[in-house]
């Protein structure tokens, strides 16, 4: 019995030993052993992932914006009227025919940027750039892949046909349209009313070089529901204001 | 004497070995619980969709849809309020949580909305005394379906259709991983705990094991939660939105508990050492 216990005393005897050599030894590593696994730990996971990793992380990327998401039904409103005929004072000081690109304020997606006035028709509307909901809820919006006046380009505005483009049932040709904006005040000439289904794209050109502006709502006016056709109404240019692109 | 000694050196490298393979076993372990109690649970989600507000706020989110829809449809704002039952909205969303994790087809049920609809236009067409000439059958269909896109797209949670068949391939065999991890990490704690004829080294090992697990599972949570990712997350709506910063907190609310479970155990398994150690040292 005695000489069993005998190599358990000595490594006790060996235990105090060491104890009494590295008294604080063991308390660190209470600190440091845990560090360590947690980096080994990492690290394997890091090397077992590293192939597909900068694949999610490339594309986990895409889901996230730098800013928090602003979910607001309100719109901006950027619109500041300007006299007519003239339009900025610093507009007045280049030419009275047009406007440097660089001092316009570009409106961004479901911003009001102007207003839209067919007194003929008692249209007077809010302009925004975007045709989703906040725009068509609010007024009139310009569709996003065409352009602002001015710019000399197509520039296709959509509208409610029960709300605030019910009026261009009494669109006629010859009838002005007036578009004010921060930049300046437009105005066009309604030159011909097409009524097209809505799949069809023969009924306006985006590439066109020349300025055009083109009206569309659905048809036929005051209907219960949605209708696959659409009114166009075209119009041409008959102020000389423009963007002048190259400043 | 020398062999001795040198069995002495090579013990503690041997149990700290183990103390790590405790700590990494542990980290799978805390993971695989998460995701089978977060990711894998539909209780885990209709819980967040109820703390989140989500059923409100999607009830908002389709009555402003169908506002906008009434705008462009000659119906009066008061249809859409009126119409909007949050009862069926709930059924629709709860019916289509638990397909995703039944395996069944992730498509949303429109019948009822749709059944609804007609009937709620028939009676506002009655009600406002609306000419026959005004609804015709066919703007009336192009409304409803349109209407019921809409109603798709609000209660359709993105990626569910494309992840909801790999949940549910992946249930089993994490089930047996997460069974497998746990028994791996108690025969390494019964390794250490029946190897050691001093009962202080058995704690000390044991606590290295359950700190470094602590500080590994801490790791993920602090690191995404510090750098704030999880807010700035580019979702549409507002519900849904709300639903995943809910459903990631929660997530990660989860490996905090698995951590502070770690830490304690380690803490305990620390002061039994100090305890034993100390006996040890007046033997």
């Amino acid at each position: 019995m005695l000489l069993k216990e005998l190599p358990r005393a000595r490594v006790l005897m060996e235990h105090k030993h060491n104890h009494s050599r590295h008294h604080s030894y063991n308390g660190k590593n209470f600190i440091i052993l845990p560090i360590i696994f947690c980096v080994l730990i990492n690290l394997i996971c890091y090397l077992m992932l590293a192939p597909s990793l900068s694949a999610f992380v490339s594309v986990g990327s895409l889901f996230f914006s730098d800013a928090q998401k602003d979910f607001s039904k309100d719109f901006n409103n950027i619109f500041v009227p300007v006299s007519e005929p003239s339009n900025t004072d610093s507009q007045a000081q280049q030419s009275a025919e047009t406007i440097k690109i660089s001092e316009i304020t570009f409106p961004k997606y479901n911003e009001q940027f102007g207003e839209l006035i067919i007194k003929d028709c008692q249209i007077d509307a809010k302009l925004f750039f975007g045709d989703g909901d906040i725009p068509l809820n609010n007024g009139v919006g310009i569709y996003g892949g065409s352009a602002i006046p001015g710019y000399g380009k197509t520039i296709l505005v959509a509208g409610h046909n029960n709300t605030y483009f019910n009026g261009l049932k009494y669109a006629q040709v010859g009838q002005q349209i007036k578009i004010r904006t921060s930049y300046g005040n437009f105005v066009y000439e309604i030159t011909d009313i097409q009524i097209k289904e809505s799949t069809d794209t023969s009924a306006y050109d985006l590439s066109a070089d020349s300025e055009n502006l083109i009206l569309y709502t659905c048809y036929p006016f005051d209907e219960l529901g949605l209708t696959s056709k659409r009114c166009f109404v075209y119009a041409k240019p008959v102020s000389n204001l423009e963007i002048d692109k190259n400043n | 004497m020398s062999k001795h000694r040198h069995k002495l050196k090579l013990k503690p490298v041997l149990y700290s070995i183990l103390a790590f393979m405790l700590a990494f076993v542990l980290f799978a372990f805390s993971i695989c619980m998460v995701l089978k109690t977060t990711i894998f649970s539909k209780a885990f989600i209709t819980d967040c969709m109820s703390s989140s507000g989500y059923f409100s706020m999607l009830k908002n989110e389709l009555t402003d849809e169908m506002k906008s829809l009434g705008n462009a449809s000659g119906l009066d704002e008061e249809f859409a309020e009126s119409f909007v039952d949050s009862l069926n909205l709930q059924k629709s969303v709860k019916d289509y949580i638990s397909n995703f994790y039944s395996n069944e087809s992730t498509m949303v049920e429109t019948t009822s909305f749709k059944q609804q609809l007609i009937y709620a236009i028939d009676e506002y067409v009655k009600e406002k005394n609306i000419s026959s000439e005004s609804v015709s059958e066919e703007n009336v269909d192009y409304l409803v379906n349109n209407a019921e896109e809409r109603y798709i797209n609000i209660i359709s949670i993105p990626f569910f259709s494309f992840m909801g068949n790999y949940i549910f391939k992946a249930q089993f065999p994490l089930t047996i991983i997460t069974i497998l991890l746990g028994v791996f990490a108690l025969a390494i704690i019964a390794v250490i705990f029946f190897t050691n004829s001093f009962k202080h080294r058995r704690f000390r090992y044991i606590s290295y094991g359950f700190g470094g697990a602590f500080l590994s599972v801490s790791l993920i949570p602090l690191i995404v939660q510090i750098s704030g990712k999880i807010s700035q997350i580019n979702i549409n709506t507002r519900s849904l939105y709300n639903l995943f910063v809910s459903y990631m907190n929660g997530l990660f609310m989860n490996f905090w508990i698995y951590s502070v479970f770690y830490l304690f155990i380690a803490f305990i398994t620390f002061l039994l050492y100090r305890k034993y150690y100390k006996r040890a040292i007046s033997d």
